[in-house]
């Protein structure tokens, strides 16, 4: 692929130095009043939607370069643009076949087609590279053996991921990072808890705020167990009991997550995650997400009701094999023997 | 949509449902927002889950669950005893029933629709903001959202919990639930409903802990008229109570799936 951006010196002299932005700054303006709920607490109710096209990790050909300018950032938006759209067959040359096997098109895709506001080329802020730390061993392996799994005809369901099984959202984590579509979050708060659905896939996870004790260790679940606290005008939720069929970017059963929400305008929220999971990454990692309030309501997505996929997959892989046997019989003769 | 609603409240009128007076005359406590304060971790008792209609008890399917597969009997949640089924659908219900494993939609950890999430043998949250309560389901992880004081907003699609619009009436949430799909049961007694359920559902606090659970159930296709169940809504009083994950997909597979699994070799 050809890279369009051109990092021209002159272009970079242009910008006035002083005012690079901070990367993922959480500081609310001065002059802005947080809203509050009826008790006290920061208001951070309703639809949040967390879609950027910033990638997770910086691109490697970005590498030192963790904030664009602005006419960086158009032409880097209009590179992942185009990378991800699926309706330009006609422009590559691609088959009308190519295009049905992608499933999905640019009518049904919502990734969003601008970059962090700060013009990021990372969601991850630390390590500064601007990318995931490398895998433990034993995680390496890990994944190794679960990419494997993905690659092959399933054998079944636990073969593809928990979002293809329609048990966890491709982008719902926890953590929450932006994905295809629904980046939506909707943030429900009472006395005591703090509830965070996601549209993906229709999953409230329920934060107690009152101080309780965690769920014994040997509890475990795919979403862990959240507990939260507020740190000044920061929703801090702590996640623990993972279980070991839980991976996000490789990460383990003893994960430890904590995510940070603060609300820093009518319509802005910084979402902040570190992952600290030293069985699984040699070093704790850091995201941040800018959330935009969100005036839609959300819908039900109702994900396993409606997954045909699975059984065509797994229905797909066994007749692939019946064909290989039929083709060649003889191998199966002298595999018995 | 007008007609029906007038249906609906001739029919609520009927049921003698519109009755103001609270069990006991118990005034909720009130949120920080002034509003009736129902949020907490409830559950339904009872076997209202195996069959909203009276039954009794008998055995279960699996044989080797023995007494503890069984169904216990249950003296019914139905106002008047039996649900008043159009004849052709009350064929369709006993098919359902002979069919049971094979066509209940819970089998498969489908969301359970409502009003069957509210009894299924698994508690419930409620979350109260002013403009939303939230009904956070531990079967299925089914949740839903219901707008309050938003009469006029209709539902875009039909969906697996419906699309439910609250409002206060004195201490009760009463919440009208529409677009619900044909595709969910009442219970696992084959008790089933068409596209044109609507629900009227009335919450309402009758002490510290105790909700009193009403639904009043309205499909022209399938009942000769419009008929209520009732049952108490009890609050998971023990300390640290919380929702466990219940992902129940991967309890399903193996009987969605399994026959497509990679057969070992042995």
């Amino acid at each position: 692929m050809r890279f369009l951006l051109p990092i021209v010196p002159v272009i970079v002299a242009a910008l006035p130095v002083a005012a690079a932005p901070n990367p993922a700054d959480e500081t609310a303006p001065a002059e802005w009043r947080m809203p509050r709920t009826a008790w006290g607490d920061p208001d951070l109710r309703g639809v949040w939607d967390y879609r950027t096209i910033t990638p997770l990790e910086r691109p490697r050909e970005l590498a030192g370069k963790a904030v664009l300018s602005d006419d960086e950032a158009a032409e880097f938006e209009a590179r992942l643009v185009s990378t991800k759209n699926k309706d330009r067959r006609q422009a590559d040359g691609l088959s009308a076949q190519a295009d049905v096997a992608n499933a999905y098109n640019e009518f049904w895709w919502d990734y969003g087609k601008k970059l962090t506001e700060d013009n990021r080329t990372s969601l991850i802020v630390d390590p500064p590279d601007g990318r995931i730390p490398a895998l433990t061993p034993p995680a390496r392996e890990r994944y190794k053996a679960m990419r494997a799994a993905r690659a092959r005809p399933p054998h079944g369901p636990e073969d593809r991921g928990p979002a293809e099984r329609c048990i966890l959202g491709f982008n719902a984590g926890p953590p929450y990072n932006p994905s295809a579509y629904n980046n939506n979050v909707h943030v429900f708060q009472t006395p005591g808890f703090v509830v965070l659905l996601v549209e993906m896939v229709h999953d409230a996870r329920i934060v107690p705020m009152d101080g309780r004790p965690r769920l014994p260790e040997h509890v475990r679940q795919w979403r862990g167990d959240a507990r939260g606290r507020w740190e000044g005008d920061t929703l801090v939720v702590e996640s623990r009991n993972f279980t070991d069929k839980t991976s996000f970017r490789g990460s383990g059963e003893n994960m430890r997550l904590t995510e940070r929400f603060t609300r820093v305008a009518d319509d802005k929220l910084v979402y902040r995650y570190t992952i600290d999971d030293p069985e699984s990454f040699e070093k704790p990692w850091t995201a941040v997400i800018p959330m935009a309030r969100n005036d839609q309501p959300m819908f039900e997505y109702a994900c396993h009701e409606g997954n045909e996929s699975m059984v065509t997959m797994l229905a797909g892989a066994r007749a692939q094999e019946k064909a290989q046997q039929k083709a060649a019989p003889q191998d199966k003769q002298a595999k018995n023997e | 949509m007008r007609t029906i609603l007038a249906a609906a409240a001739a029919a609520a009128l009927a049921l003698g449902f519109a009755a103001a007076a609270e069990p006991g005359g118990y005034k909720a406590p009130r949120t920080p927002d002034g509003n009736p304060d129902l949020n907490g971790i409830w559950q339904a008792l009872g076997s209202a889950h195996w069959n909203i209609e009276g039954h009794s008890a008998e055995a279960g399917p699996i044989v080797e669950l023995g007494a503890l597969g069984a169904i216990p009997g249950g003296l019914g949640v139905v106002e008047g005893g039996a649900i008043p089924y159009k004849p052709e659908a009350l064929k369709i219900r006993n098919e359902n029933r002979k069919h049971w494993l094979k066509r209940d939609p819970a089998v498969k950890c489908y969301m359970p629709g409502v009003p069957r999430a509210t009894y299924m043998p698994f508690p419930f949250q409620i979350v109260q903001t002013p403009e939303h309560v939230l009904i956070a389901y531990e079967f299925a992880g089914a949740a839903r959202v219901i707008y309050m004081n938003r009469p006029d907003f209709e539902a875009p699609v039909d969906s697996w919990m419906g699309h439910s619009r609250g409002k206060w009436q004195d201490d009760t949430l009463v919440v009208d639930v529409t677009a619900l799909i044909d595709r969910t049961w009442f219970d696992s007694a084959g008790n089933f409903h068409s596209d044109k359920l609507r629900v009227v559902e009335r919450y309402t606090p009758a002490g510290p802990n105790l909700l009193q659970y009403e639904a009043v159930i309205e499909d022209p296709q399938i009942f000769t008229r419009p008929w209520k169940i009732s049952m108490p809504l009890y609050r998971r009083v023990e300390k640290n109570a919380q929702l466990l994950e219940f992902k129940c997909v991967e309890f399903a597979e193996e009987l969605m799936y399994g026959h497509l699994r990679k057969k070992t070799e042995e």
